[in-house]
């Protein structure tokens, strides 16, 4: 198969294979034997960005939130600003898996695993920083309607306490979601595995499949109504983020647009971050016949189209915040964004968020790895801006001028941030390692599908 | 248990600064002992009072109060002082003074924290050689058998000026006993120029006492008497009480102020004129010429030339002097401590002219020296020179860092054979004595003292010495051969011969004053022959085209004296908002013509002194005109003071401590140079209506142009459930000065942590309550206006919906409460404050400091740990402890009842707090007022602070 990309995008190709059943399964395994050296060092680097993680986050532990550079004005900032870009990067993977499922689109087959654990590991590193953000963070469960012997409850009028339900139940449906689909593959780990401690780990993993009809039907049932269930979810888990700051009434974050907005910022930044990691993958595995120039191309599509739906928020707020007359909010949207001390900023996340992601109108831009693999990096950075923008911009320009100051943030923040990359990209390469990162059940089910069709 | 008897009790703390249970135990025995039997000074012996005996007016838990008096610049202010457990904690104002009038400034309110200052010296002793007070007695001290004149010949006392009657007694029976004996005053916070400026008018020195509740029309001439003078808590109580409008029709005095910085009082002013320092004497004189019928100034004729130009200058003396002839007998014209004698004179003449002597102003005799305290010190350096002095005693101050840089008195110093130092700390002084003596705070000591008027009060101990300190009266008695050496013993010996002094003795302990002390009034008649060569003289000068470069007393540190009180140093700046450090302030067009910006530096040499100062523009200041403040760069081994600022001595001299009118200045373009740790960062209202104000003129014929009516505005929650008194508070803004004393009162009462510069720096200062301060008016002439602001108490409170874990609740009586155990610190309360009163405690600031200074806190509020959010409680312990008192007497709670402690601490009562149950309760009245609003109403809120906008009252001759 050498067709030239330009030929091969015309007709909808999603796997571009010869192999047969055995043969697409070794392939799809073999990373997981291989012995790859620039796996063991990306994994020594992101393993010193764990390091940095764990040992930034004790220190704040023991030391205080005063090693961070908030104040008051600006209460949150860069913890809070990479839990929200955290938790959106965490939302293409069920959008992926979930949405696309539901309307049948084939294509996803090939995408959808490491989207789903994309999704995971960025939900569970965005869970990190509300608890870590907390003055004392070993009260985290108070925010927990558990049956305290003092009868008290939490304050179900904040967004908090929803909060923590939405991202606590997203984080549940997704890593079943996730795991449902892993059972068949890891039993073919299992049966494919040449040492017994391999065998009997994926064994247990593995939970007993032995490929059934019956068992395939639950698989079915099941899968499908995760599926069912995790849909909505994308949707409510970032709208209920969004309201953290719209239930407030600071200008800049009371705004009823907040949850569309979020979640089009959301997918946004998590499509961003699916490129951002199949790219490489596809390429240091040598998968393009099977993660298709076609895959990449509507995953591409999905983000410009996320982008003009991120243009609309964008208008509508300022148009609102000009409508409105609202001297406080006029200020926010049309003078300290623009204008402010802040400026460079926002005009490096227009730029990022709005002028960057119209180069996708180009088909050669869509086709072109490295270029999508930079723009992807350009949109995360952007979605990151625009969520401090938000949290931090509009808590340093409030009601009081008199009470308005700046914000600097201190090497602990960045190392937060920096660590939690670490660990993202740590779990991530470990689970390219351990885990059969394409669905190699519906990689052959794909396939005869395709040769039935054919 | 030591039986020994020793001069004083061993330190309770050890040098660590930790105390031990058994110590803690004997420093509180022992402190109620003293607050309890009063009388006892002398320890009997060291023993521990357990409380199952306690004493029978100390009750666990109740606090008890003692009348005492703090003395600064030589004068006494009467104070009422909190003592829990035996621990004084807490400084209030002493009704019955007449300094005080119940209020207490910033420097008062401080001052209990210096008591527990770890940095104190603690023993006496000598360097390289032994301690203890026998030695330096030994060493030092004369012996009153062997008399004769020559006897003390080589020894020199250097004290701080006083109007102490105990101190001033001791020093004449020293004098008789030894004439010999030197004794030198000097402070860089006396004045002499108002002394000088009497000897011109009238023939002699004489000290002005003004009145200024009877004065319709107040001219100041570079004098900022609201909030830098010995009787500023008095005078800015007059001034609101002619300001307070209750309706529309009251009638309001009318301020002119002419000065070159920003001061508190220049920022109540109705009409400001921004001046140079130098000019304010022509500015006097074009008033004296405008006011002044040719009659009555005929000798002056010569010298009185009218403006030659139209100018903001010439109209606001025309507006002024109109007012003043207007008001005749009902204004006063008052002039600047540091204005020269002419200016003085000038501000004489006018008083006299307009009838305004026994009226608003009337002379008593002078309380302290009238040789300029520079003068004195020189003659002290010429004594030292001429090896004429071989033993130094000094005697608190610090004059190795304030005296002028002239007389290199620190080399001086060290130039004596013997010399000691009696001080509170270990400052550059003590760095030159070769004995280093523990001083006594005021509360740990007995005296007297006297007010700016002559109003004579006791200073009485709260606490036994927590180290082995003597006071001023006690080295000197002790030093001059005197028989007595107790302060006990020698303030009740001075004041026996009062005629039933038994009765005066305790009735003046319980009221904090002396009944009829006060200096009577002399009769001043204005004579031009003195005023003529005074004017003459000031006319000499050339006119100068050179940036003048003035030096200010800080209004934190003074002259460095509190540069070791955390409190102090994190206190806002009333104009600038700088904590923790001191900045050259200038107007905009010097900055731009010394090419700098808020942050550079200048570098100013003079007299053979060159310092370098960050700049701050300020608009509103006099252009040309550089103002240093004092009290900066300190050197001592204090370590809260140390290189915290800039030092400005080193170009104050003799020949200009005040205003150097030529000075080299260059201004520096740093780029990156120190930030300067301000908590305020913008200082325009941006257009919205935060802090309202409008003319009297307005007000009365349309007040809604001012404050709209207020709408409740439509709201989802349901409101909270009220019972019981509902407590709102009301600030005054035409008379809240922002001088700031509330917001030290609040950090006393509430065991409000600092954060030091950094902490600054990083916008995390723990004030409960802070003055914000804005600029309204021409840019080119602005008004500056003070908004106090803490927790507004909201009844649709923002904070309360968003906190995840209800630990901000409503009480039924109308409080927004803090439940700080059940805080897990999501900040989100802050976030949703429009008002940014919430405070974080980002570290542990409470438990980080040394142990000593626990003894200062108010065991009624709980000190907050890291992690958790705090804010303002309206005292709700005060309104607790009230409530409980009220309830053992089966009573309501009656309006008035609850103070809290920032309207305790107003010298201008421009707090106002009670309960809304009750619609005739202060606070309800004055919300029914026409002026009263909500800041940031219209988000509805609720709050239960409600501001009365600002009305001020310019001369209808005179555009604002």
């Amino acid at each position: 198969m050498t067709s030239s990309p330009a030929n091969r995008i015309d007709t909808p190709i999603v796997l571009d294979t010869d192999d047969d059943d055995a043969q697409l399964t070794d392939r799809l395994l073999a990373p997981l034997r291989s012995k790859s050296k620039v796996w063991y060092a990306l994994l020594a680097l992101s393993g010193a960005g764990v390091l940095l993680f764990v040992a930034t986050s004790i220190y704040t532990f023991v030391g205080g939130i005063g090693l961070w550079g908030n104040n008051i004005p600006v209460a949150w900032a860069f913890a809070i600003t990479d839990f929200v870009w955290w938790i959106g990067i965490g939302h293409a993977g069920t959008f992926i898996s979930a949405f696309l499922l539901l309307l049948q689109q084939d294509w996803r087959a090939s995408v959808n695993r490491i989207a789903e654990a994309m999704t995971l590991i960025a939900v569970f590193n965005a869970a990190l920083f509300p608890v870590l953000h907390l003055g004392r963070p070993w009260f985290a469960y108070w925010l927990l309607p558990y049956p305290a012997t003092m009868a008290v409850w939490p304050q179900f009028k904040s967004a908090l306490p929803w909060d923590f339900a939405a991202i606590l139940t997203y984080f549940t449906v997704s890593f079943l979601f996730w795991y449902t689909g892993l059972v068949p593959d890891l039993a073919t780990v299992r049966d494919r595995a040449e040492s017994r401690g391999r065998r009997m780990i994926y064994g247990v993993f593995a939970l007993g499949w032995r490929g059934s009809a019956e068992h395939w039907q639950h698989y079915r049932i099941v899968y499908g109504l995760l599926a069912g269930l995790a849909t909505p979810l994308v949707i409510s888990v970032h709208s209920v983020v969004s309201m953290d700051f719209a239930i407030t009434q600071l200008p800049g974050w009371h705004s009823t647009i907040f949850p569309p907005y979020f979640v089009a910022g959301a997918l946004f930044s998590g499509f961003a971050m699916v490129l951002t990691l199949l790219l490489p993958v596809r390429r240091v595995f040598h998968l393009e016949e099977i993660v298709t120039d076609r895959h990449i191309d509507a995953i591409a599509k999905m983000l410009l189209a996320m982008s003009w739906m991120l243009i609309y928020s964008y208008v509508c707020e300022l148009f609102i915040a000009w409508y409105t007359g609202d001297p406080y909010e006029r200020y926010v949207f049309l003078q300290a964004r623009p204008l402010g001390p802040w400026a460079w900023l926002y005009w490096t996340m227009i730029f990022a968020n709005v002028l960057a992601p119209q180069l996708l109108w180009w088909r050669s831009v869509r086709l072109s790895p490295l270029a999508l693999f930079a723009l992807s990096l350009v949109i995360q950075f952007g979605m990151w801006m625009e969520r401090f923008i938000i949290i931090a911009g509009s808590l340093s320009r409030d009601f009081l001028p008199a009470s308005w100051a700046d914000y600097r943030p201190t090497w602990v923040d960045l190392s937060l941030l920096v660590g939690s990359i670490g660990l993202f990209l740590f779990a991530f390469l470990l689970f390219l390692r351990f885990v059969p990162f394409i669905p190699i059940a519906e990689m052959k089910g794909l396939r005869r599908e395709i040769r039935g069709a054919a | 248990m030591t039986g020994s008897r020793q001069p004083l009790v061993h330190s309770a703390v050890d040098d660590a600064g930790s105390v031990t249970r058994r110590d803690f135990l004997r420093v509180i025995g022992s402190g109620v002992a003293v607050a309890g039997l009063g009388a006892c000074i002398e320890p009997p012996r060291e023993r521990i009072l357990p409380y199952t005996a306690r004493p029978p007016e100390i009750t666990p838990g109740i606090a008890t109060y003692y009348a005492t008096t703090m003395t600064l610049g030589g004068f006494g202010t009467g104070l009422v002082v909190e003592c829990r457990e035996g621990r004084p904690t807490k400084v209030e104002g002493n009704q019955h003074h007449p300094a005080s009038l119940g209020a207490a400034g910033v420097f008062e309110q401080a001052s209990v924290l210096e008591l527990y200052d770890p940095d104190r010296v603690r023993t006496p002793r000598q360097r390289g050689g032994v301690g203890g007070w026998d030695a330096f007695v030994s060493d030092f001290a004369l012996t009153p058998a062997s008399g004769g004149t020559e006897q003390g010949r080589g020894l020199h006392f250097l004290l701080e000026p006083t109007a102490s009657p105990l101190t001033l007694s001791l020093i004449d029976r020293i004098r008789a006993l030894h004439p010999a004996v030197g004794f030198t005053f000097y402070s860089p916070l006396a004045f002499t120029g108002a002394m000088e400026g009497a000897r011109a008018a009238f023939g002699r020195p004489l000290q002005p006492i003004y009145d200024l509740s009877r004065a319709a029309v107040i001219v100041s001439l570079d004098a900022d008497v609201l909030d830098a003078h010995p009787f500023c808590l008095r005078y800015a109580r007059q001034f609101a009480d002619g300001r307070r409008l209750r309706t529309r029709r009251d009638g309001m005095n009318r301020l002119y102020v002419v000065e070159s910085a920003f001061t508190t009082t220049g920022g109540m002013a109705d009409h400001r004129l921004a001046l140079r320092a130098g000019d304010v004497a022509d500015v006097a004189t074009a008033l004296l010429a405008a006011t002044a019928t040719p009659e009555e100034v005929r000798p002056l004729i010569p010298l009185l030339s009218r403006a030659q130009s139209e100018g903001p200058a010439t109209s606001w003396v025309r507006a002024a002097a109109a007012d003043l002839r207007a008001a005749r007998g009902q204004s006063v014209v008052i002039a600047g401590a540091e204005q020269p004698a002419a200016v003085h004179a000038i501000a004489n003449a006018l008083n006299a002219i307009l009838g305004s002597i026994g009226t608003t102003v009337r002379f008593i005799e002078p309380l302290l020296p009238a040789e300029a305290p520079e003068h004195a010190l020189t003659a002290l350096a010429a004594a030292i020179d001429a090896r004429a002095v071989d033993k130094l005693i000094i005697l608190g101050g610090n004059p190795s860092c304030t005296a002028p840089a002239d007389l290199r008195f620190s080399e001086r110093i060290r130039n004596v054979r013997s010399k000691a130092y009696l001080g509170l700390y270990h400052n550059e002084t003590a760095l030159d004595c070769s004995w280093v003596l523990p001083g006594l705070h005021y509360l740990e000591s007995w005296g007297d003292a006297r007010a700016c008027d002559g109003t004579a009060s006791f200073v009485q101990p709260l606490i036994r010495p927590l180290y082995d300190g003597r006071s001023v009266d006690e080295v000197l008695a002790v030093c001059g051969g005197l028989p007595t050496t107790s302060a006990h013993a020698l303030v009740r010996e001075l004041w026996s011969t009062q005629p039933d002094f038994q009765a005066l003795w305790a009735r003046s302990l319980e009221r904090g004053v002396i009944e009829n002390t006060a200096s009577p009034p002399v009769s001043a008649a204005l004579d031009w022959a003195g005023v003529l060569p005074v004017l003459a003289a000031e006319r000499q000068r050339a006119a100068r085209d050179s940036i003048e470069v003035t030096f200010r007393l800080d209004p934190k540190t003074l002259d460095g004296r509190f540069a070791n009180n955390p409190w102090l140093q994190e206190l806002p700046h009333p104009i600038t908002k700088l904590t923790w450090g001191n900045a050259a302030l200038l107007g905009p067009e010097t900055a731009k013509r010394l090419g700098i910006e808020t942050g550079d530096e200048v570098s100013i040499a003079f007299g053979g002194g060159r310092i370098s100062i960050p700049a701050i523009v300020v608009p509103g200041h006099a252009e040309s005109s550089i103002t240093l403040p004092l009290g900066y760069g300190r050197s001592g081994e204090e370590r809260v003071a140390r290189d915290v600022g800039v030092n400005v001595y080193p170009i104050r001299t003799r020949g200009a401590p005040f205003i150097i009118p030529d000075a080299v200045v260059r201004g520096v373009k740093t780029g990156s140079s120190e930030p300067l740790a301000t908590t305020q960062g913008h200082f325009t209202m941006e257009g919205r209506a935060i802090a309202r104000e409008g003319t009297l003129a307005a007000y009365r014929a349309d007040p809604r142009t001012i404050v709209p009516p207020h709408e409740i505005a439509p709201s989802l929650y349901e409101p909270v459930a009220q019972s019981g008194d509902q407590w709102a508070m009301t600030i005054d803004l035409s008379v809240c000065t922002g001088c700031s004393a509330c917001v030290i009162a609040c950090q006393a009462e509430n065991n409000i942590p600092v954060v030091g510069r950094e902490g600054v720096l990083k916008r995390r200062e723990m004030h409960w309550l802070r003055i914000d301060r804005y600029y309204t008016g021409p840019a080119e002439n602005p008004r500056v206006i003070s908004q106090p602001m803490a927790c507004q108490h909201c009844e649709k409170a923002p904070c309360e919906y968003v906190c995840p874990v209800n630990a901000t609740v409503h009480s039924p009586d109308g409080l927004n409460e803090m439940v700080y155990n059940r805080c897990v610190g999501t900040r989100f309360c802050s976030n949703n404050c429009p008002y940014k009163v919430r405070r974080f405690n980002w570290f542990d600031y409470s438990f980080g400091v040394p142990a000593v200074l626990w003894m200062q806190r108010n065991p009624d509020v709980t000190v907050r740990e890291r992690g958790v959010m705090e804010k303002c409680t309206y005292c709700v312990q005060r309104i607790r402890r009230a409530g409980i008192q009220a309830a053992t007497e089966r009573r309501a709670l009656r309006d008035g009842e609850v103070v809290t402690a920032c309207q305790q601490a107003c010298p201008t009562r421009a707090i106002t707090f009670g309960s809304l149950d009750d619609v005739d309760s202060e606070v309800s009245r004055s919300r029914r007022q026409e002026r009263s609003y909500a800041v940031l109403g219209e988000l509805g809120t609720e709050p239960r602070t409600r501001y009365l906008a600002r009305i001020f009252n310019p001369s209808p001759d005179l555009t604002v």
